[in-house]
């Protein structure tokens, strides 16, 4: 019983980071069209830049803050300099540009600081909590709570602003938006901003607990990617739902597992998408489905 | 048809644009000439990759595999609009079944070649069963998804031979002929090659291939126009993986070994890269893109060790995605289509004079 509360407790944590990056791809597909296959190198680029400034004895606040600045700028620049301006219709070559753009920022990351792992400090320091028989890292309250609070934040944003409804209405209709005068141009930098800083984050928390090496965006990204198809991108709290799920689920599964066949551990994030797509293909982008029929 | 995709030159008519107007000529410049220079590229190459420095036979090799891997890409990419980041899973099951074939059940290359790319083709037959009835870009998450997955899983299982592999993988031998070495290799992959470009090249100019074009534009045109986008697309799926199937299969009797790196993320990013590189629209593309990758990779590893201490692959990755990015950005329609473009402003620009 404890052991489930324990795998339960790790899959909810990790599952929060998931919900976060899964939000920036929802976020861009519904207000863009474009499935961005960068989302999960910007997850590593945040968490391997705090760990290196970490390492180099840089206070975290100052550290955290530093690399979700340079995620933030190399989602701008991404949205700038590599997608077409005139994205519309032809998504099939903006995910092209995005993968591109993928694999050069994890090509960068490799040269600048090598293939290791860096290793950040928790926030804060101190011994775990025990509740009913699990023990829980003071790091997943940390990531649970910032999780909350930039969910109930983006919430916020979306509902209860006029940049949030000027967003949703570019993802409702992104032509009758932009007769009413919202710059589907400006949207999409906006929405590749909070997208490069949701995965950014997701990645600085995860940090002190799954130590990041240069390689982990394509894996992380696909996490974003389950947890995005699994809640059907309609609304925020889909993808959080969806996170949780595969947080869950991968918690259960490596904890469950005989160790001889530990090694299916790795492909069971990939296997919850697979299922996903297949059982549900109406889930991701529902938009643009909508827009096809 | 997006604006991108429209760099031909309207006026005056170029020569490529008089000739394919041309009835008779059609044909002859659109795929007798095309395929004429491939095989001269074709037979040329073990006289170059033999004797110029970076090269050797074995890149030959890879050359025409990969663009063999890459060629169903022009359907389902170019013309369907579906990216894949899968090939490599059909790739990989190409391998690994004629590696099982050979191995462990000791028939010959040839039936293992026919069982992979059954079993990719009813792999993709499959999947595109479940993706294809929405719409969207699933294809390209799922994709990645089933490479990730049966990579996973072939390390784990006994038939495939787990983290080891499959080893002592039998010559490929056509009526008790062994073909043996890089070069007698090389020209039955060329042959394959050829063959194949020939086939897909033909479904492209069929109806087809307009229908997939279609679909990709305006899936609204095409579905009131009574074309149900779903069976096409993945008819032009299951092309795609059994052209990677069949380049993995050949893949495992030339190197008589196979792991879970023919499963490889980096081997779909490779494959994706030659087919927009070369040009998404043309079935030679896909050789002049895997031209252009090997060529990247040989220079990547001869000059690496003195460019960066650590982590000398990554920098031919970095070099793939600026292709990749440079490419779509400036050359839409791959170097093909900007040779082809040029060529006709060329002769236009003289006939104008």
């Amino acid at each position: 019983m404890s052991a489930l509360l324990q795998y339960v407790a790790t899959g909810v944590t990790v599952g929060s980071a998931y919900a976060l990056v899964g939000l920036g791809i929802a976020l861009i597909a519904q207000v863009t069209g474009v499935v961005n296959f960068a989302q999960g190198q910007f997850v590593m680029l945040a968490g391997l830049l705090f760990a290196v400034l970490e390492e180099h004895d840089v206070p975290a606040a100052p550290a955290a803050l530093a690399a979700l600045a340079a995620t933030v700028l190399v989602g701008l620049l991404l949205e700038r300099l590599v997608l077409p301006r005139k994205a519309a219709g032809r998504t099939d070559q903006a995910i092209m540009l995005t993968i591109g753009a993928s694999i050069v920022i994890e090509g960068l990351a490799f040269v600048a600081v090598g293939t290791e792992p860096h290793f950040a400090s928790p926030f804060t320091a101190g011994g775990a909590l025990h509740f009913g028989g699990a023990s829980i890292d003071r790091q997943y309250l940390w990531v649970v709570g910032i999780a909350l609070v930039i969910m109930v934040t983006l919430w916020l944003l979306l509902t209860r602003t006029r940049l949030g409804w000027a967003m949703r209405a570019t993802a409702m209709d992104a032509d009758a938006a932009r007769l009413s005068g919202i710059s589907p141009s400006r949207m999409s930098l906006l929405v590749f901003v909070a997208a490069a800083a949701l995965g950014a984050i997701g990645g600085i928390v995860l940090a002190p607990l799954q130590s990041p090496d240069a390689s982990v965006g394509i894996g992380l990204g696909l996490k974003g990617f389950a947890a995005a198809v699994i809640g059907g991108l309609d609304r925020p709290a889909g993808a959080v739902a969806g996170g949780l799920a595969v947080g869950i689920v991968e918690a259960l599964a490596s904890g469950y597992l005989p160790s001889s066949q530990s090694g299916y551990a790795d492909g069971i994030a990939y296997a919850v998408l697979l299922v996903a797509l297949i059982v549900r293909p109406t889930g991701l982008l529902r938009r643009v489905a909508g827009e096809r029929v | 048809m997006a604006a991108t995709d429209t760099t031909a030159p309207e006026s005056p008519a170029g020569l490529l644009d008089r000739l394919t107007g041309n009835r008779r000529l059609r044909p002859v410049v659109q795929v007798l000439l095309p395929a004429a220079v491939l095989v001269v590229a074709l037979l040329l190459i073990p006289f170059v990759f033999t004797r110029v420095h970076p090269y050797t036979m074995a890149d030959g090799v890879q050359l025409v595999l990969l663009a063999t891997a890459a060629l169903g890409l022009v359907p389902l990419t170019g013309y369907a609009g579906q990216v894949s980041l899968g090939q490599a899973a059909f790739y990989g099951t190409g391998a690994y079944a004629t590696a099982i074939l050979t191995v462990t059940f000791h028939q010959s290359p040839l039936l293992g070649l026919l069982v992979g790319a059954v079993a990719a083709g009813l792999l993709a037959w499959l999947l595109g069963r479940a993706l294809f009835r929405a719409a969207g870009h699933y294809l390209t998450l799922a994709t990645i998804a089933v490479g990730l997955v049966l990579g996973v899983v072939v390390k784990q299982l006994g038939i495939t031979g787990g983290a080891e592999g499959l080893s002592g993988l039998p010559p490929l031998s056509f009526g008790g002929v062994q073909i043996l070495g890089d070069v007698n290799f090389f020209y039955v992959a060329a042959g394959v090659l050829v063959v194949a470009s020939l086939v897909v090249q033909r479904m492209c100019r069929s109806q087809l291939g307009t229908t997939l074009l279609a679909i990709s534009d305006s899936p609204v045109a095409a579905q009131s126009g009574g074309v149900d986008p779903a069976p096409q697309k993945r008819f032009a799926f299951v092309v795609a993986a059994v052209c990677s199937a069949v380049a993995g299969s050949l893949y495992a009797l030339w190197s008589g070994f196979v792991d879970a790196s023919t499963l490889d993320l980096n081997l779909s990013l490779q494959l994706l890269i030659i087919a927009t590189v070369g040009g998404r629209r043309s079935v030679f593309g896909a050789t002049v893109g895997a031209f252009v990758v090997v060529s990247l990779a040989r220079i990547a590893k001869e000059w690496l060790p003195d460019v960066s201490s650590h982590a000398g692959g990554q920098v031919e990755i970095i070099a793939y995605g600026l292709a990749l990015i440079l490419v779509l950005r400036l050359l839409p329609r791959g170097i093909i289509g900007a040779l082809a473009a040029w060529l006709n402003r060329l002769s236009a620009s003289k006939s104008a004079e």
